[in-house]
């Protein structure tokens, strides 16, 4: 019977072995997180088109159909005789310029739809930020058409401070309280104007219990002051907060929330 | 719910820490082991009742006790099975409110109720199943039996309900409803409208199809090693007879489980492209490749299985020159279902390819191909069967032999159709390319439907060429039953990693974001790893309760003494 036992082990194993063998041996690929692109002021456009292959390659997914020539118009080599994506773009649409066309074509997929093909592309404008969807406009022009995209390009609250190398704080360094509470997940505890948890104090009206300088101090500091009703909860707001801001949106936020009544 | 109770509801979780820390392996691991645990145990609780009742229907309304006996043999390994899904699904629900407990207080902000009814629904099919196995004796004839079947039934009927609510919550993961944003206060989603998303309904078609699969398989693997444990004839025999019963259930639902899967990937492109591109032509495109190869191995596994299998029947050597020629089908649609067609690539990768595809296979590697591949392959599979059905008997009807000719023509007819279709789909737009599918399918069912009816008519007094010598099957065929249960169950887990990962850094597709350290979705080949190592724990711990089995089993059994008469074995034997 140990003789059958082992046998029986061994089918297992080597089964379970041949399998994970050959799930090994494929090319391995693995699905990143988007990372926050911040562009300084004085972008050059080799650090655009560099950021946008980055973009275009990964977390965009735009290899997943465009290069293959199927599914979708191939950007990279020749497409039927109309060259790279760079050299053809801007003749796609008449009274459109390359970079225009471009950004059209991300913002609103089906209404560029190349004859032949069908409208399958997904709004790139609502899953990447501004910053990576000019930046991929960038890399998409360098092929085969000159890089006419600039920093100026980018939307202000998206950029970063001049110099580069990204000024830090949430929601991309925004200053718009929403866009503040949104990214630092406020609402997973608190409740805002209907919307939010109920776990810690509703902040709807939160201005007519605390001044801008509590608020302030509180997100500071959480555990300068206890709500009441809450103390069993004391201690377990991140005190990270302040940190993670910069100095304008830790003021905005609290000027936002003071104003609250 | 007023505020201050949610509050004491949450205290039990660390809601403003988003995320904990599991020693050693990891959080995400954790939670990944004991919900792949879960679910296979499930699975097993799920799919051998399935087994159970219709083999009980089998004994009740054929009149072969032998299928009684089989089905009560494996409600009894139901009982400890039933610990082991309550306690995995414990460490479950542990590890979520421990270790994700923001995301856990926002789905039970959500499915709250569904969640106690799902408690309640488990304590009633316990007690359902209790009633079922220790009633098995006492009611055994007449009305009672047919209330213990019903009983049987009402077990099942509890059991896919529980899987339905569980089902709500992880296909709400994948497919929240539209106008359910970031924003939205959780609190404020109607049960019921969250209950019904898209991916809802055919996920709980598909498991439910699967789980009579994986039953089928178990029981097989079960048996098969009962069967190389046997030291009598008679007892190799009732296991020889229960490994195919085993294999015939699932490898039967396994050629139905693919059009499921049909509906469901449908569902999930018409819910958002992103998802299914990401999915079939993204970065899990090569899990496809992957799949395919278990699915070959599944087709050509359960076919041998059946051709070993016909050396036990007499008057089957006259169907054995066929088999090659059904071995070559197999293949070959194994080969082209397993072509790769849109791998994710970066530009120099496309570059070294041409840009497009292969230039000569990547004309196979097309749904068009490989949907007619599959059709095939469950056509030769479905013919195995037939042969094997036929094998010891000649048929004496009159019109014996127009109805076999009517047999070959409806297989002729339903292969055409298939090909027909392939074959135009390369000429056609993707859109319409998708429907012919469906034409290939029903040719596929018809053929199956309609040889099958003629198959039992023609059957009726058929001539018998000899009885099946059950247990004279060599040990291989009984190890191919061994790689069919690893296969089914290793498929489980990747396709459970298929349907969780397209989710990739989101707890909920597009509504709450994944932002622990553990949001990247990890390769395949790391998740081969842990796919592995859960179907080891698996099928370790169901060793362990068939061997808790074969314990209570002996423990009943009294040995002949040289005083006592040998009329009385049999009776002193329990499950059999």
């Amino acid at each position: 019977m140990w003789a059958t036992n082992l046998k029986v082990v061994a089918i297992v194993l080597g089964t379970l072995a041949l399998y994970t063998l050959i799930a090994n041996k494929i090319p391995q690929v693995q699905s990143e997180v988007p990372q926050t692109l911040t562009l300084g002021a004085n972008v050059t456009p080799e650090q655009l088109v560099a950021a946008g292959e980055k973009v275009f390659n990964g977390i965009g997914g735009c290899t997943t159909c465009h290069g293959l020539g199927t599914r979708a118009p191939n950007l990279l080599t020749d497409e039927k005789g109309a060259g790279t994506i760079g050299a053809r773009c801007g003749k796609r649409e008449a009274g459109k310029d390359c970079k225009q066309y471009l950004y059209e074509s991300l913002d609103d997929p089906k209404a560029y739809v190349v004859a032949g093909y069908q409208p399958i592309m997904p709004t790139m404008t609502k899953q990447l930020s501004p910053p990576q969807i000019w930046a991929v406009i960038a890399y998409l022009e360098s092929q085969g058409g000159t890089v006419d995209v600039t920093a100026s390009d980018i939307p202000a609250a998206s950029a970063a401070p001049a110099g580069g190398g990204g000024g830090g704080g949430l929601a991309g360094g925004s200053t718009d309280p929403k866009a503040i509470i949104q990214a630092a997940g406020c609402l997973a505890c608190h409740k805002l104007d209907g919307q939010g948890q109920v776990i810690a104090p509703d902040l709807t009206h939160v201005g007519s219990r605390r001044d801008a300088e509590s608020i302030r101090k509180k997100i500071l500091d959480p555990m300068s002051s206890i709500a009441k009703g809450y103390e069993k909860l004391a201690g377990i707001m991140p005190k990270t907060f302040g940190s993670m801001m910069t100095a304008s949106q830790l003021e905005a936020l609290a000027q936002f929330l003071a104003a609250h009544k | 719910m007023t505020d201050n109770a949610f509050v004491l509801l949450q205290a039990a979780a660390d809601t403003t820490r988003a995320y904990g820390e599991f020693p050693v392996i990891g959080a995400r691991q954790f939670v990944w082991i004991t919900a792949e645990l879960h679910l296979m145990f499930a699975a097993f609780v799920l799919g051998v009742p399935m087994f159970a009742v219709v083999t009980e229907a089998i004994g009740i309304f054929g009149g072969d006790d032998r299928y009684d006996r089989l089905s009560k043999e494996f409600t009894r390994l139901l009982l400890v099975a039933y610990s082991a899904t309550a306690i995995w699904g414990a460490l479950l629900v542990f590890g979520l409110s421990t270790l994700y407990p923001r995301f856990w207080a926002y789905l039970t902000a959500i499915f709250a109720p569904s969640m106690w009814v799902y408690a309640g629904l488990f304590f009633v099919e316990s007690f359902t199943l209790y009633l079922y196995y220790y009633g098995w004796d006492r009611w055994k004839k007449g009305r009672a039996k047919l209330g213990h079947w019903t009983l049987g039934i009402l077990l099942n009927v509890w059991g896919t309900t529980v899987m339905f609510i569980a089902n709500s919550w992880l296909t709400y993961m994948m497919s929240p409803p539209r106008d359910i944003t970031p924003t939205t206060d959780p609190t404020s989603i109607k049960l019921w409208h969250a209950i019904a998303n898209a991916t809802w309904m055919p996920i709980n078609v598909h498991r439910v199809i699967a789980n009579v699969v994986f039953g089928g398989a178990i029981v097989g693997a079960y048996a098969s090693y009962r069967f190389l444990a046997a030291t009598s004839d008679e007892e190799r025999a009732h296991y020889d007879w229960m490994g195919y019963v085993g294999n015939f259930i699932a490898m039967s639902a396994l050629i139905v489980l693919p059009f499921a899967g049909y509906w469901l990937g449908r569902e999930i492109y018409q819910y958002d492209q992103s998802m299914g591109i990401t999915m079939m032509g993204g970065f899990m495109s090569w899990l496809w490749v992957i799949q395919a190869f278990l699915i070959a191995v599944l087709f050509l596994t359960g076919n041998y299985y059946l051709w070993i299998g016909m050396g036990r029947i007499p008057g089957a050597e006259r169907f054995r020159p066929y088999t090659k020629y059904l071995l070559m089908v197999l293949v070959l649609g194994a080969i082209v279902w397993g072509t790769p067609h849109t791998m994710i690539a970066d530009s120099k990768e496309l570059a070294a390819m041409g840009g497009s595809h292969h230039p000569f296979l990547g004309a196979l590697g097309v749904m068009s191909a490989k949907n007619t591949a599959v059709n095939l392959m469950i056509l030769t599979t479905f013919l195995s069967f037939l042969l094997y059905r036929r094998a010891n008997t000649r048929p004496v009807v009159p019109w014996a032999k127009s109805g076999t000719i009517i047999q070959g023509a409806m297989f002729a007819l339903a292969a055409g159709v298939v090909l027909f279709y392939g074959i135009r789909g390369y000429f056609v737009e993707a859109i319409v390319r998708i429907g012919f599918s469906v034409y290939q399918v029903l040719a596929v069912l018809s053929c199956i439907v309609f040889v099958t009816l003629i198959d039992i008519l023609m059957a009726r007094g058929a001539q018998s060429l000899g009885t099946i010598q059950w247990g004279k099957m060599p040990p291989r065929s009984q190890y191919a039953l061994f790689i069919l249960a690893v296969t089914f169950t290793w498929l489980m887990g990747l396709m459970g990693f298929a349907r969780s990962g397209i989710r990739q850094y989101w707890h909920v597709w597009q509504v709450m974001q994944d932002t622990s350290k553990y949001a990247a979705t990890p390769a395949l080949g790391y998740a081969s790893k842990m796919i592995s190592l859960c179907v080891l724990i698996f099928l370790t711990l169901v060793a362990f309760v068939f061997w808790l089995g074969g314990l209570a089993e002996k423990s009943t059994f009294v040995p002949l003494t040289p005083g006592a008469s040998p009329g009385t074995r049999g009776a002193s034997h329990v499950g059999h």
